[in-house]
Formats: structure tokens, C-alpha cells, sequence
């Protein structure tokens, strides 16, 4: 009885992990079939490539966690981008130095991002406007803002750190020979810098501390367990003396903070601000976190679970490549996976959603 | 309950004012759609005519489908993301189908038939799918559409490999250009058959009355909107939007019913689909850009339908639609560039569920 | 858990042993811009050219919309594999590019760039994007100068011209679309009396050029930039009877297209020579690699214009996309 209720347990337990053992075996796969895939430089590939949806997903986490939705965020990127860009450019032509004219475009891009959020936040909450409807019209809205503002021409001519910043990595390790930090070494010949290693991307690792931050929040702060009350139940969650409307408000405003700081990593990785930057990513973000084990009725989900949701469609797309395979087995895939996930979810619900 | 009237018929309220308001409350969508044609006909160079009217309609054709369809589905209090791309990968099976057998040598007839039908049915089957997902397997319809959004979109791009699907039969362009009637100056009135014009002022004053494509969508929404307003089976639809459970206790049939309704939404879609063959004269699927699913939903729910279930008419969506569609050409024709049209469009949709929300019991009251 | 992990690890021992010796054939990546007619013809030409020159070619995935956001990851995941010998590739930002093309040049393997280009595009004086080996690609802007050109011929320099666009942020389209416009300076009777972007949504094309129709009716001329934006628009004049009448200019000779040249409701459409710089990039890359030969670094291979009146000629088949 005891050893039966013990597999039992580990059972249950490996079915509540199952996207780690999904990712897990996907990889595995991956390497096995793939040329290179289980390299240093591939797997900070699916990171850096995985940054916007990361960004998303974090985001709507925090939404869908209270039973929303934030369709406004992947045209929330692009404004983002634009501005940031736009401003840049801006401030260095009018004789700014980088440094300021870069710093500013970063926190006047992060600032405009809080907009959308607020907007969608108020109509939300105080006037009671579905989320799905609220965030659509705002995803138009945002959309149209950024076409007029770069004036349907992607923004170029940055100022030259931004390349250096964005395409920086931490460390860098030539074998034997020289161990940087944040720069390249100098006067490296050509075979050295093939043989150059570099360590951990710096949007990477911007993407990561905002995402571990924002972790911190929802797992162990009272602005967290407030997030969850919401979404199990509004009335309760009154009753227990939450401050729902400004719970809310405050809950989109998160979304569209990661949105427009997508929008700046977008600035710093391809030097450029353009209007459609995240728009396709929208729903690969909501795909993500469900598959990372939230539910669209609210009330669950981590970020954790979403980090892994996004890494298993980021590790597919790359992988996918990898073995050259052609462009629409991907959209297929992650439609399947998408709802095999929640269907595991659906066939032990008492098992999955049982607090530890 | 709410009964499944199209809200336009007045109400007894106790007093007038409030019954103003309400009128205004529950009709704002047409109203606004009034309002907004009066404007345009002012401020827009041709904007008003016939022949302007045809081209919205006309340019809102898969629209209309789309979003009907997925009318009963967000009345029953669901929602379905999959119906843009299922008109997609419809749109590019039947149009293969049709070039093959045209080329294989089968007749016209014969090749236009069997792709408009295969076409058709090979759409029902994703809405299979979906409603049993979301019916027996208790899936959110959000999740099972949006899969199925990934599946679709797959597969048409697997079949058209982003090549437009061209040669077809040449009567697939015929019936697709096709006006129920006629009327010139010179050649005086003629039913189906176009009279043959040569000079320019001669063809622009000519008169085209109804495409066929039209006289089409509006009788299938006719028949649906029937089905919704005044058979049983609408009534379970809007009962199950209002309340699950209540639902299950009077009897309904709720998973059966539920399978029913996707199926519907993805019959619609298909429908969509077919007729942009004709339409087109070719199989077409675009990716993301196109987002038909959200601009879908979008009218449904400026037609007054709640995303909550249990409230939305047909009529209504036709009205949010054309509402969409007449936006998009009057600010064009009076020269607002394409972007201008998108925030506007945001804006009205937000105002419309403003609006929902100021005038809830005006709005909503049977 | 330990079991596994050491599974895991033996696992990976194993595949770094199996994937070590291979067979020596050049191996050259193609990275396309976006999923369209235009790169699936290239990719064709270049897979030709291959199987003839015994060179093996990978494709990466067709980005599904335009834009650094879509391709630079799967360019890297491409040359992550580490066993390419030569790319080349259609940069979608003139700018985002030059980073990511240069640390993949740094790692040894030569770029060409093709249809577009980074930076200006001159890569024959020493900048910092300079390092591609050749660029080989369509002049977008003279492009679009022609069309202008050959409409104005057409149209004997007096008429409305109506401009169907499909997404702004794409510097190929953009670009045809500014060419287009200094084309026309040229003719002061001839009018652009209007823009519009499609998104490569075929009917949000027709019913924005039947819209366009409605508000000038007398309208000359119609240019559609891309397949989908021309298709649009000979759908919308062929609805309103027009014909002929309203001259449709378009950009990519596709089959559908050249058919719709032959049946009059297209008047001129610009060819490019996807197929020719695919197996143009393939036999330079052999050459370079084997003979260390200089291979010119900038060649526009240009355009082949059809009308009416020369699609049916023999050597101008070889123009038509396949």
C-alpha cells in the first residue's frame, strides 16, 4: 500500500511537471537529430530568440492570472520600438551625447509603455469593458500610433552603441588567452575570433533579472496573492479587502511595462525601431503561457511555467530549422501542443492543480 | 433569459425620455452607421450611390460570414479564433480542387461542383474537432480555436506553399463577377447578362444591381438568422450563453449543442472561403497580417453581442460589420490615410462597449 | 534523477562522436526574407544550380512576415549548425543586419547578400559593411522608376495613377514605391493621386482599389506592387468593367500574372530574375571557395519588362517565374 501510494505520488508529480520533462525531451531530441544543436552558441540562440516572447508571456501572465487578456501587447512592441528609436535619433542629431540621447529613448519608450496599460487598466476595471475588447481596440490603436509616428519607414540611423549594447555579451573567452568582461577582447586576428566564446547575451540577461523580478512578485509578494485572489474569485477577493479596480489597473500596466520593454530589447538587438516588431508574437505569448499550466478562467499560473512554455516554442522554432525542415510543420506542432497541454491539464485537474 | 430578439423593436418604458435613451442605448450601432453615411456623403467625393454601397459590401463579403458565424458562437459563450485561417485553408483546397479536375478534363460544371462542396465539407471538420474539444473534453474554447489557428494556418501554407492558386475553370470568374441584373442607358434593363459596352463613360454609367455573392451571403443569413431568432435551437443557444447550467437542468443537450454551434461557425468560415474562390478568382491564404478572426469578433460584439454569452442577433453583427466596412471606405474617400483608419477603428470599437456599459439596463432590458 | 542525468550526458557523448566526420561537400545556406513567390522562385533557381554544381543547399525556414524580428533568429540557428561553408541571404533591415552578418563573416563564412542589401549597398569601398562578397540584387527604386516610365509611355504622359501597396516597413516594396514616385516627377501631366497598403490581403487589395475607382473615376492607372497588390487590383478593374482602359502595372512575373498579361487585364508587369540571382549566388560561391576567384562585388542582374506585345516571344519565357 505504502510503495503503491508512494509511485503514486511520484507519478502525480511528474505528471504536474510535465513541460519540463516536454522541453527536457525536446532538446534531447533535438541534439540527437539536429547538427549543433546542443551547442553554447545555439542554446543562447533560442534565448535571444525567444526574447520577445519571453517579454510577452511574463506580461500576460500577470493578466491572464486575474482572467484577462492583453491582445494590445504585440502592437504595444512595435510603439515601443518606434519611440524609442525615434527619440534616439532625435536627441543625438540635436547634439546629445549617445549615452543621454540612448538612456532617454530607453526610458521615454518605457514611460509611453505604461499608456496602454493605464488605458486598458481603467476601461478594464472602472468601466467594466471586457478585457478581449478593450485590448483589441487598443491593439489598433497602438498599431495606427506607430505607423504615424515612424511614418511607415522603419527607423534607422541610431546612434553606434546601440549596435555594441545589443549584440554585447557578458563574458568573452578566448581559450587560453584572454577572459573579458562586457567587451570584446582587442586586436584579435580573424582565426581568433572564430575561435572567440562569448557568454550569456546582455538582452538575455536584462530579459531574465526583469523576468526574475516580476517572479519574485507574483510568488511571494501580497501584490502576488492579491494577483491569484482576483482571478479565483473578484467577490472574494472584495470581500477580503483587495482594492480590485487598482489591483487591476496596476495588472495591465505590468503587461504593457514588458511590452514596451520588448519593444526597447527589440531597439537594442537589430538597431532599428519598426512598427509590426512584436505583432506576430502576440499570440505565440498567450500560447506560451498556457502551455506553461495558467488557466484562461484565471486564478493559476506561474512564471516559471511560462518561461519553460516559451522555451519549449522557442527551442521547436530553432530546432526545427536546425533539421531544415519546412515552415508550416511549425504552426502545426505548436497547435498540437497547445492543446495536448491543456488537455493533460483537463484529465487530471485534481492532480494537477492540487497545492503542494 | 434573454430572448433571442434583434434589438430593434421599441420597448414600453414608463417614460419617454428614459425610452429615447434606451433607443439609442440598444441601436447606437445603426444609428452611428447612419450618422456616419450622412457624414461621409457630405465630406466624400462619391461616396454616395449604389454603386459605392455595392463596393462595401462587396469588400466585406468574408467579413460578414466570418463574423456571423462566429456570432452564435460567442452567444453561446465561447469564442473562436480558428475561423480566419479555416477560410484560408478552405479558400486553397477548393481552388486546388477545381484546377485539377478542370485540368484532369472534367467539365466546368463538374469541377466547380465538386471543389465548391468539397471545399465545404473539408471545413466542417475543423469545427468538429473544435466543438468536441471544447464540448467533451472541456477544453476552453480559447485554447482549442487557437490550436486549431496553428493547425490550419499550417496546413493551407503546406498547400498553396504561398503561391496564389490560379487556372481555374473560367466560369469560377464568371459567377464570381456575376450582378443579378443590369441596367444601361443605351441597352436598357437585362437579368444576369451583362450588356457589352465599349466606351468608358458608356461602362461607368452602367448600372449593376446586387453581385451575386451578395444575393448569396444574404440568404444564408437569412435562413440562420431564422434559426437563431425563431427556432429552438437558437433559443438553446442563447440559454446555454446565459447559463450553463441552468442549461443542463432544462433538458438542453449541452455538449451536442455546443459541437453544433462550432461546427456552425466553421461551416461559416468555409462558406467564406468558397466564395472567395469566386470572388477572387483564385485560392488565396494569407498569414498573420490578416487577422480576420479578431476583426470578426470585433463586429460581433459592436453588434451588441457580450463576450460574457448570451446576448448578440445576426442583424447586429450585419450592422457591426457594414459598420467596420463603412468606416474603412468613407475615411479613405475623404483621404484619411491607412493608419488614421486603424486608431479609429479602435476608438469606435472601445466607444461601443462604453456605451454597452452606460446604458446596461436601457441597453439590455427586454 | 541521477540515472537520467547520466543518460543525458552519455546521450550527448555519443551524437558529438556520430556528428564529427562527415563527407566533404560544400555546404551553402540560403536565408530567403519572407515567404513569397519571389524567394520560393529564387530558391528553385539556387537548388538547380546546386544539384548541377554537386554543392549541397540548405534553406532556412521562410520568415512568415517581413522583418529582423523574424529572420535573424533563424539565420542564426542556421549557421549555428556550424557546417556551412557559404551564405547568402536577403537582409530585411538595411541596418539590423550588419551586426548579425558580420559576427557570422568573423566565424568564417562568407556572405553574399541578395535582392536586398546592408548598409548602402556599395560594398566596393572599405565601411563597416563592407565585408559581404557580393551583392546581388534588384535595384527596387530604378525599378520602380521604370514602371513609371513605361506607364507614362503607355498612357502618352497625361493620367491618374492610383499606388496599391502592401505593407510599409518593407524596404523592397518602400523603395519601388519612392522610385515610383521620382518616376513620375518626370511627367508633369501624369498625377499620383493616391496610396494604400494592402498587407498582402488580396481582398482588402480589390476593395481598396475598387474604393479608389469610386473616388476617381477617371482614373488612368493602377500600380500594384506585388503579386498580391496587382492580383487585388485587376480584380477590382475587372469588376467595374474597366479593362483596358485602367492600365495595371505590377511587379513580378508570375504565372497567374503573365496569364492575366494574356488575357489583357494586366498591361505591364516588371520582371526580376529570382531564379538567375539564386544560381548566380551558387556558382559564385563555388568558384570563390574552390578557385579563390574575385567575383564582382555588386551586379544588378535587371529587369525584363512584359507587355502584350512581347510575352508570347521565345527568349522571353526564360523571364517567367516557374
Amino acid at each position: 500500500m505504502i510503495g503503491n501510494q508512494k509511485a503514486r505520488h511520484i507519478f502525480l508529480s511528474l505528471i504536474r511537471r510535465w513541460i519540463f520533462f516536454f522541453f527536457a525531451a525536446e532538446i534531447v531530441f533535438f541534439s540527437i537529430t539536429g547538427t549543433n544543436y546542443f551547442s553554447l552558441k545555439n542554446l543562447q540562440n533560442i534565448l535571444l530568440a525567444s526574447t520577445t516572447v519571453l517579454l510577452l508571456a511574463t506580461g500576460e501572465t500577470f493578466v491572464i492570472i486575474t482572467g484577462g487578456i492583453d491582445l494590445s501587447v504585440g502592437f504595444v512592441v512595435g510603439l515601443s520600438s518606434v519611440v524609442c528609436a525615434k527619440v534616439m535619433v532625435d536627441l543625438e542629431a540635436a547634439g546629445l551625447s549617445q549615452t543621454l540621447s540612448i538612456s532617454s529613448g530607453i526610458i521615454a519608450a518605457l514611460i509611453l509603455g505604461l499608456l496602454p496599460g493605464l488605458v486598458n487598466g481603467l476601461l478594464v476595471a472602472n468601466f467594466r469593458v471586457p478585457p478581449f475588447v478593450a485590448t483589441f481596440g487598443m491593439y489598433g490603436i497602438a498599431y495606427g500610433s506607430a505607423e504615424i509616428i515612424c511614418n511607415n519607414v522603419p527607423v534607422h540611423n541610431l546612434p553606434t552603441s546601440v549596435a555594441s549594447m545589443g549584440h554585447g555579451y557578458l563574458f568573452y573567452w578566448l581559450p587560453g588567452k584572454a577572459f573579458t568582461f562586457l567587451s570584446k577582447p582587442e586586436n584579435l586576428t580573424r582565426m581568433e575570433l572564430k575561435d572567440l566564446i562569448s557568454i550569456i547575451p546582455n538582452v538575455t540577461m536584462i530579459t531574465f533579472l526583469a523576468i526574475g523580478v516580476f517572479a519574485f512578485i507574483l510568488a511571494k509578494t501580497k501584490f502576488g496573492q492579491h494577483t491569484y485572489a482576483i482571478g479565483g474569485c473578484t467577490t472574494a477577493a472584495e470581500r477580503a479587502g483587495v482594492n480590485v479596480k487598482n489591483h487591476l489597473i496596476k495588472v495591465y500596466m505590468i503587461s504593457s511595462f514588458f511590452a514596451s520593454l520588448a519593444g526597447v530589447m527589440y531597439v537594442l538587438r537589430f538597431i532599428t525601431g519598426r512598427a509590426p516588431a512584436g505583432s506576430a508574437r502576440l499570440l505565440d505569448a498567450v500560447v506560451a503561457v498556457v502551455i506553461g499550466g495558467a488557466s484562461l478562467y484565471g486564478g493559476t499560473g506561474t512564471i516559471l511555467g511560462t518561461v519553460i512554455g516559451a522555451l519549449i516554442i522557442g527551442a521547436l522554432e530553432i530546432g526545427l530549422v536546425n533539421l531544415a525542415i519546412p515552415t508550416y510543420n511549425l504552426h502545426i506542432a505548436v497547435g498540437c501542443i497547445l492543446i495536448l497541454a491543456v488537455l493533460v491539464d483537463q484529465f487530471s485537474p485534481e492532480l494537477v492543480h492540487r497545492e503542494d | 433569459m434573454n430572448a433571442p430578439d434583434p434589438s430593434i423593436s421599441l420597448n414600453l418604458n414608463p417614460s419617454r425620455q428614459s425610452k429615447v435613451f434606451g433607443f439609442v442605448g440598444r441601436n447606437w450601432a445603426l444609428l452611428f452607421l447612419l450618422f456616419m453615411m450622412i457624414i461621409f456623403s457630405f465630406l466624400g467625393k462619391n461616396f454616395f450611390g449604389l454603386k459605392n454601397f455595392t463596393i462595401i459590401v462587396l469588400g466585406v463579403t468574408s467579413l460578414l460570414l466570418l463574423a456571423s458565424g462566429e456570432t452564435f458562437v460567442i452567444i453561446s459563450g465561447g469564442i473562436d479564433l480558428s475561423i480566419g485561417f479555416i477560410m484560408g485553408f478552405v479558400c486553397v483546397s477548393s481552388a486546388i480542387i477545381m484546377r485539377d479536375l478542370h485540368a484532369a478534363g472534367y467539365s466546368q460544371t463538374v469541377s466547380i461542383m465538386a471543389g465548391s462542396f468539397i471545399g465545404l465539407l473539408l471545413g466542417l471538420i475543423p469545427g468538429l474537432i473544435n466543438g468536441v474539444l471544447i464540448a467533451k473534453l472541456r477544453v476552453p474554447p480559447f485554447i482549442a480555436t487557437l490550436g486549431m489557428w496553428g493547425i490550419a494556418n499550417g496546413l493551407a501554407w503546406r498547400l498553396c506553399e504561398g503561391f496564389p492558386i490560379a487556372f481555374l475553370p473560367p466560369r469560377v470568374r464568371e459567377l464570381g463577377m456575376a450582378y443579378i441584373a443590369y441596367f444601361s442607358t443605351k441597352k436598357g434593363f437585362s437579368l444576369f447578362q451583362k450588356p457589352v459596352l465599349t466606351e468608358r463613360s458608356d461602362i461607368l454609367s452602367l448600372v449593376k444591381i446586387i453581385p451575386l455573392p451578395v444575393l448569396l451571403i444574404t440568404i444564408i443569413l437569412l435562413i440562420f438568422a431564422f434559426i437563431l431568432s425563431r427556432t429552438k435551437f437558437g433559443q438553446h443557444t442563447y440559454s446555454i450563453g446565459g447559463s450553463v447550467d441552468a442549461s443542463i437542468r432544462a433538458g438542453i443537450n449541452v455538449p451536442m449543442h455546443l459541437i453544433k454551434v462550432y461546427v456552425i461557425s466553421s461551416f461559416f468560415a468555409s462558406c467564406a472561403g468558397v466564395l472567395l474562390v469566386f470572388k477572387l478568382d483564385m485560392g488565396v491564404h494569407t498569414q498573420y497580417t490578416s487577422s480576420y478572426e479578431l476583426f470578426a469578433i470585433a463586429a460581433v460584439v459592436i453588434g451588441g453581442a457580450s463576450l460574457m454569452g448570451g446576448q448578440g442577433s445576426i442583424l447586429g453583427t450585419v450592422i457591426g460589420v457594414l459598420l467596420i466596412g463603412t468606416l474603412n471606405n468613407g475615411l479613405m474617400m475623404m483621404g484619411l490615410p491607412i493608419f488614421y483608419r486603424y486608431i479609429a477603428v479602435g476608438c469606435i470599437l472601445i466607444i461601443a462597449v462604453l456605451i454597452d456599459q452606460f446604458f446596461p439596463e436601457l441597453v439590455h432590458r427586454e | 534523477m541521477k540515472k537520467i542525468i547520466i543518460i543525458l550526458l552519455s546521450l550527448f557523448l555519443l551524437m558529438s562522436f556520430a556528428f564529427s566526420a562527415n563527407a566533404k561537400s560544400l555546404k551553402f545556406a540560403f536565408m530567403p526574407g519572407i515567404a513569397d513567390p519571389f524567394y520560393f522562385t529564387m530558391e528553385k533557381g539556387a537548388k538547380a544550380k546546386a544539384k548541377e554544381l554537386g554543392v549541397q543547399l540548405i534553406v532556412g525556414e521562410f520568415p512568415k512576415a517581413w522583418g529582423p524580428e523574424y529572420q535573424v533568429p533563424i539565420l542564426k540557428a542556421l549557421v549555428a549548425r556550424g557546417d556551412i561553408d557559404l551564405l547568402f541571404t536577403a537582409p530585411t533591415s538595411t541596418e539590423a543586419l550588419i551586426p548579425v552578418l558580420k559576427e557570422i563573416h568573423d566565424s568564417g563564412i562568407p556572405v553574399i547578400t541578395v535582392d536586398t542589401y546592408i548598409g548602402d549597398g556599395d560594398y566596393s569601398k572599405p565601411s563597416k559593411y563592407s565585408f559581404p562578397l557580393s551583392y546581388i540584387g534588384t535595384d527596387n527604386f530604378l525599378g520602380g522608376q521604370t514602371v513609371a516610365g513605361a506607364l507614362a509611355i503607355m498612357l502618352k504622359g497625361k493620367g491618374k495613377v492610383f499606388l496599391e501597396n502592401t505593407n510599409p516597413d518593407t524596404s523592397s516594396v518602400i523603395n519601388r514605391e519612392k522610385g515610383f514616385r521620382a518616376g513620375l516627377k518626370i511627367f508633369p501631366d501624369m498625377e499620383l493621386v493616391g496610396v494604400e497598403y494592402c498587407l498582402d490581403v488580396q481582398e482588402t487589395a480589390a476593395a481598396q482599389v475598387s474604393a479608389a475607382l469610386q473616388k476617381h473615376p477617371d482614373l488612368a492607372a493602377v500600380f500594384g506592387v506585388n503579386v498580391f497588390s496587382a492580383q487585388g487590383a485587376y480584380q477590382a478593374v475587372a469588376r467595374s468593367g474597366l479593362q483596358g482602359a485602367v492600365k495595371i502595372a505590377t511587379w513580378d512575373a508570375t504565372q497567374t500574372l503573365i496569364q492575366a498579361l494574356k488575357k489583357g487585364e494586366v498591361d505591364l508587369i516588371l520582371a526580376q530574375m529570382p531564379a538567375e540571382m539564386g544560381a548566380l549566388c551558387v556558382e559564385w560561391g563555388v568558384k570563390y571557395l574552390k578557385e579563390g576567384a574575385k567575383i564582382p562585388r555588386k551586379v544588378i542582374p535587371g529587369f525584363f519588362i512584359f507587355t502584350k506585345d512581347n510575352v508570347n516571344d521565345p527568349e522571353a519565357q526564360q523571364y517567367i517565374y516557374k
